[in-house]
């Protein structure tokens, strides 16, 4: 019998629930609500206020790779002449667009408009370009201005405002309808509220054990991606947090008899949820802090709801200097009393990517724990090699217990 | 031979002996000149100028990379690792500094790691806008020049004045129009040389180049029967070009290059930054007004229609789409590209650049691809 080396949350279920009414819910809503394509780090909140549907083409690659059938949809789009060493969450939506019939659910219900911002790479900008071409239908750039020093200029911050302004006057036009402040505030208080949340559940896993492991925060950042802003998310998240209490409460871990705490960099494995993970579950290894699920962390100021948006938008954590990730990162490694980290060398992602060596580096360096590069896709399981990857894993794994 | 038949060829000469130096013969070349390396289009070559330094950029290096591999995963663009790999080495020591226009997320990581791993050499950047037509984009870059400028100034341990700017925009100009007419004239000259005089631009101080086109341009013009090729006639597109290996291969395979879609080719020469008022507005303006590269976006100003329109005014047979492995934005341009030439009936052929440039695989599909336009 193998080992059970992972625990389930009861709150899955009702994520599991949640996300399939949400995306079955789509299909029906899309037909009376104008829909929105946005990237992740778009300023959804305005679209929620103005009773936009927005949907996350990244959630939907994400899917594609945990479900393992992005490859054929990748394919779709390298027949139309895309590069196999393009993001995977691009060419794989890209594939849904062109395949539908293909495509998990058909593919995402056709949008109204397209909103792009480039605070989390610059790859958005020419995959929704190449979506606005396909499907004729308007496209938002918003453009957030990369972070190379240590504070966002005070003209950065006004360029950002200025197009937050004009995104708002745009997505009016295009709806018919007006933003209500009220509305919009109380948008931007349930965003706020469900990201504090989202930022107190990731600190729980401070404690010895991990109440939580990667797989956990992979799957349960899907509200705080897709319903961000809504009451929804708000109210699982809670529900989630409390969950997560009784297990610090009860000494309870993520990972039975938790023996190395790990950090993880980069966007999850999808395709090896499971199985890739559960290499270092089974042996007691817990992913105790990650820096993808952080990147939604960001508080929104309300006082002056256009600067704060454009100031939080801007911030985010893959728009700042690799420099600043570094700290960031060490910080992380620290606070949480790592044992090691494992950084997932993403082909598809190139602002995570690039820097990595230096990411290691200093985790070594400052934390004074082994740190491994891994290389694989997020998505394309053509780039994932599965011998090789589980040779490394083991000797990093036997490195630690030698520790 | 006259003395004029004999100074267009010299020009000649020297603009591809430039444009094949090893960089590290950059600094024996010109003593005096102070130079300041660039990776990408849209660093302000003028604010460079008018501080006293000769913007020069560094191209691909055509060995191994040993360092880099320490920095960056493979899955890096050549152009990102060879910079970095020569920078590891030491090889650009001589350079007063290394700036960065933002493009992509590759060059604005590059620019990160080389402060990290080359302190010896200092980094500006430069933010720029991603849609060329959006709101608070000209204000933005107005300021980000104006950090720019004092940082550069800065470094170069001297004010840049907007009289500094304007004689530098000016000079600019002035060389903006020479390459034009050098366009204009592209099929009286070898393809590779009309590529190793653009790439001579990146890699001369600027007063020199003037001259030397001047001269080129000169002897050009005054050609009376010039001999025009009668062989396929195409257009190149692409980021930019390590060498002149691939318009070589494209000769060789029978073909000429009349026009490029390049980053630091066509792109860079084109509009012109005004001479009067404020100097940054004059550089904030003139990058608004140009077609946008391949990491740039405009919702109108489409880059495939640029494309259509070079072809026709060339009056190409078709086009050599040339992206490097890895990139990101070339590499979804190429399929925008691709459709609008499929659709406008323009053949086309794509070769992707890796380290080496020019592959027997490739010569063999130029051969094939010039045949079939033949």
């Amino acid at each position: 019998m193998v080992k059970k080396s992972y625990r389930k949350l009861r709150v899955a279920k009702d994520l599991t629930r949640m996300m399939s009414a949400y995306y079955a819910k789509i299909k029906v809503t899309s037909r009376l609500q104008p829909v929105a394509w946005v990237s992740s780090g778009a300023p959804v909140e305005v679209l929620v206020a103005l009773g936009v549907l927005p949907l996350y083409p990244e959630n939907y690659g994400a899917i594609l790779g945990a479900q393992r059938v992005a490859v054929p949809l990748i394919e779709e789009a390298e027949a139309r002449g895309y590069s196999p060493d393009l993001c995977s969450y691009a060419t794989g939506h890209l594939g849904s667009v062109f395949a539908p019939e293909k495509a998990p659910m058909k593919g995402l219900p056709q949008p109204d408009m397209l909103v792009a911002s480039n605070n989390i790479c610059g790859t958005v900008v020419k995959w929704y370009e190449a979506l606005a071409d396909h499907l004729h239908v308007p496209l938002f750039v918003l453009d957030t201005p990369y972070v190379h020093g240590t504070e966002i200029t005070d003209h950065a911050v006004e360029y950002v405002a200025a197009q937050m302004e004009a995104f708002i006057a745009w997505a009016e036009k295009l709806t018919g309808r007006r933003l209500k402040q009220k509305r919009f505030m109380q948008t931007l208080e349930l965003s706020n509220e469900a990201v504090a949340l989202w930022r107190e559940i990731r600190e729980l896993c401070v404690h010895r054990p991990s109440p939580l492991n990667a797989p956990d925060l992979f799957t349960q950042m899907a509200p705080i991606v897709v319903l961000r802003g809504t009451k929804q998310c708000v109210s699982y998240y809670r529900k989630l947090k409390a969950e997560v209490e009784e297990r610090v409460e009860s000494g309870i871990g993520a990972v039975p008899g938790e023996r190395y705490r790990l950090l993880w960099d980069n966007i999850a494995i999808w395709p090896g949820l499971f199985r890739f993970y559960h290499l270092f579950s089974r042996a007691g290894a817990c992913f105790v802090c990650d820096t993808y699920t952080h990147a939604w962390s960001m508080g929104l100021r309300t006082d002056d709801p256009i600067e704060g948006l454009a100031r939080a938008y801007t911030a985010v954590y893959i728009n700042m200097s690799i420099q600043a990730r570094v700290g960031m990162m060490v910080d992380m490694a620290q606070r949480f009393g790592v044992d090691g980290a494992v950084l997932h060398a993403n082909r598809s992602c190139k602002p995570y990517s690039l820097g990595q060596h230096d990411f290691r580096r200093a985790i070594m360096a400052k934390a004074g724990v082994p740190a491994l590069i891994l290389e694989a896709d997020m998505c394309d399981t053509r780039a994932y090699a599965e011998g090789a990857i589980r040779t490394r894993v083991e000797a990093f794994l036997e490195m630690l217990s030698a520790a | 031979m006259t003395d004029q038949d004999s100074k267009p060829s010299k020009a000649m000469e020297t603009l591809q002996e430039i444009s094949a130096w090893p960089l590290d013969r950059w600094p024996e070349q010109f003593p005096d000149a102070r130079p300041f390396g660039y990776l990408n289009t849209h660093v302000p070559e003028e604010v460079l100028h008018a501080a006293g330094f000769t913007p020069l950029h560094v191209f691909g290096q055509r060995r191994a990379p040993e360092r880099a591999e320490t920095r960056l995963p493979g899955f890096t663009c050549w152009l990102v690792r060879s910079a970095l790999d020569a920078a590891m080495a030491g090889e650009l020591d001589f350079l007063a500094g290394m700036a960065f226009a933002h493009t992509c997320d590759s060059a604005q990581a590059l620019a990160d790691i080389w402060r990290l791993a080359v302190p010896s050499v200092p980094v500006l950047t430069l933010g720029t806008p991603v849609d060329l037509d959006t709101a608070g984009a000209r204000e933005f870059l107005i300021a980000d020049l104006g950090r720019f400028r004092d940082q550069v100034a800065a470094l170069a341990g001297c004010l840049v004045t907007d009289s500094d700017l304007r004689a530098s925009i000016a000079l600019h100009n002035e060389i903006r129009c020479q390459v034009a007419r050098l366009y204009a004239l592209s099929d009286r000259l070898p393809s590779s040389t009309l590529l190793a005089a653009l790439r001579a631009g990146h890699l001369t101080p600027r007063e020199t180049y003037r001259d030397l086109l001047a001269d080129l341009l000169t002897a050009l013009e005054a050609e009376n029967n010039p001999v025009v090729p009668d062989t396929p006639r195409l257009i190149v597109v692409g980021a930019h070009l390590d060498d002149t290996s691939l318009y070589e291969a494209i000769v060789e395979a029978g073909g000429q290059v009349v026009g490029d879609l390049l980053d630091l080719g066509h792109l860079h020469y084109s509009e012109l930054a005004g001479e009067g008022g404020d100097p940054l507005a004059a550089l904030a303006d003139r990058y608004l007004a140009q077609v946008p590269i391949a990491a740039k976006t405009h919702p109108d100003r489409r880059r495939d229609d640029a494309l259509l329109n070079l072809v026709r005014a060339h009056a190409a047979d078709g086009v050599v789409l040339a992206p490097q492995k890895f990139c990101e934005p070339h590499g979804f341009d190429y399929v925008t590209m691709k459709n609008a030439l499929d659709r406008a009936d323009v053949p086309h052929l794509l070769v992707e650049l890796e380290q080496a440039q020019v592959t027997g695989q490739m010569r063999t599909r130029l051969g094939a691809f010039v045949e079939m336009l033949s």
